[in-house]
């Protein structure tokens, strides 16, 4: 596996966080956890958003390895 | 009227006033019963036991002995919880046996107890030292409650540090095959989503002994047929696990790459990463 579709997995796995945290989020009756949720969720979308700048400058440096994303 | 029909009517009209009378009294726990609480209730008991099986005495006589000691009793009783002065002398005081480490042999020797007898009430609460202990006091329903010095107590989360998530209280939301929808409300769910549920674990409300919702919405099944296995839900767990795993993701590519920018950026999001999974696991555990 190239390591540009090894950030591709990551990228997918932060989405996937990102919806289990939304059902979480809308399951739970807890005030508490519905604010830690939301604290959480802001920071895995920076995150997602980094990672997404990052695969495509990869891409561009190496289109070589490019992968659809 | 002959005799037996006599002490049939009887009966039943006793039951039901001693039901109600002690109904009124309140519902104390038998053992929390003070020494007049528990003598009114055997004298009710009495009177009523007595008035059934004998004919010839007047039926009145028992109605009225029973109001009076109800009366008794029910007016103490909220004198007590009005005044604590009646309370001290209907309930009793509690009697410290030790204080700062220290026994006081003279509380021990007014309520009569001897050393075997303090040191077997310490065991009872575990303490095998007196020296363990740094407060014990004596309630006036005859039990011995202890209090441990600070380095021999429990330790609890406080004393680690550790902020704990609020557990709430389950709710049982399916008993016997069938939904209870007053504990299912309490939970905020509705017939609809435990519907939905039990069909992604693939079984019938028939076949479910047991439902329990708890404080994450996590339903846990217990079925009438053990031979079906039901997957524990896992849904948090697999949550705080994808979490590590990007964690470590990006902790990998960090080491790899050469380029500092690229490890600048994966070293910020790491620590996001690690944030978030510190926030999220007292939930998720």
């Amino acid at each position: 596996m190239t390591v540009g579709s090894q950030m591709k997995t990551c990228h997918a796995t932060l989405k996937s966080i990102e919806a289990g945290l939304d059902l979480l989020y809308a399951s739970t009756t807890e005030q508490d956890l519905k604010n830690t949720i939301e604290e959480v969720a802001a920071l895995i979308k920076d995150a997602r958003h980094d990672m997404h700048q990052q695969i495509i400058y990869v891409d561009k440096k190496e289109p070589q390895y490019k992968t659809k994303l | 009227m002959p005799e037996w029909i006599s002490i049939i009517i009887r009966s039943i009209i006793l039951i039901t006033v001693l039901f109600f009378f002690i109904k009124w009294l309140g519902a104390k726990q038998l053992s929390q019963l003070n020494i007049f609480e528990t003598i009114s209730g055997i004298v009710l008991g009495g009177i009523a036991a007595f008035h059934t099986v004998d004919p010839y005495n007047s039926f009145y006589y028992a109605l009225l002995a029973m109001t009076v000691w109800f009366i008794a009793a029910f007016t103490i009783e909220k004198l007590s919880l009005k005044s604590k002065r009646i309370r001290d002398f209907t309930e009793g005081k509690s009697i410290v046996f030790i204080q700062n480490g220290k026994v006081m042999e003279e509380n021990l020797k007014k309520e009569g107890y001897s050393t075997d007898d303090l040191l077997e009430k310490l065991r009872d609460n575990n303490q095998f030292l007196v020296s363990d202990v740094e407060f014990a006091v004596l309630e006036p329903t005859g039990e011995l409650n202890v209090l441990p010095k600070r380095e021999n107590q429990p330790i609890t989360l406080k004393d680690l540090n550790i902020t704990p998530a609020p557990a709430k209280e389950p709710q049982t939301v399916i008993a016997d095959g069938n939904i209870l929808l007053e504990p299912l409300a309490n939970a905020s769910l509705n017939p609809t989503w435990l519907e939905a549920e039990l069909e992604k674990q693939n079984v019938t409300i028939d076949n479910v002994f047991l439902g329990q919702v708890d404080h994450q919405g996590q339903l846990f099944l217990d079925l009438y047929d053990d031979h079906i296995v039901v997957p524990e839900p896992a849904q948090s767990a697999l949550l705080l696990a994808s979490m590590k795993k990007c964690q470590a993701d990006l902790e990998l590519f960090a080491l790899a790459t050469d380029n500092p920018q690229s490890k600048e950026l994966y070293e910020r999001n790491q620590k996001r990463l690690q944030k978030a999974v510190d926030r999220m696991e007292p939930f998720l555990k």
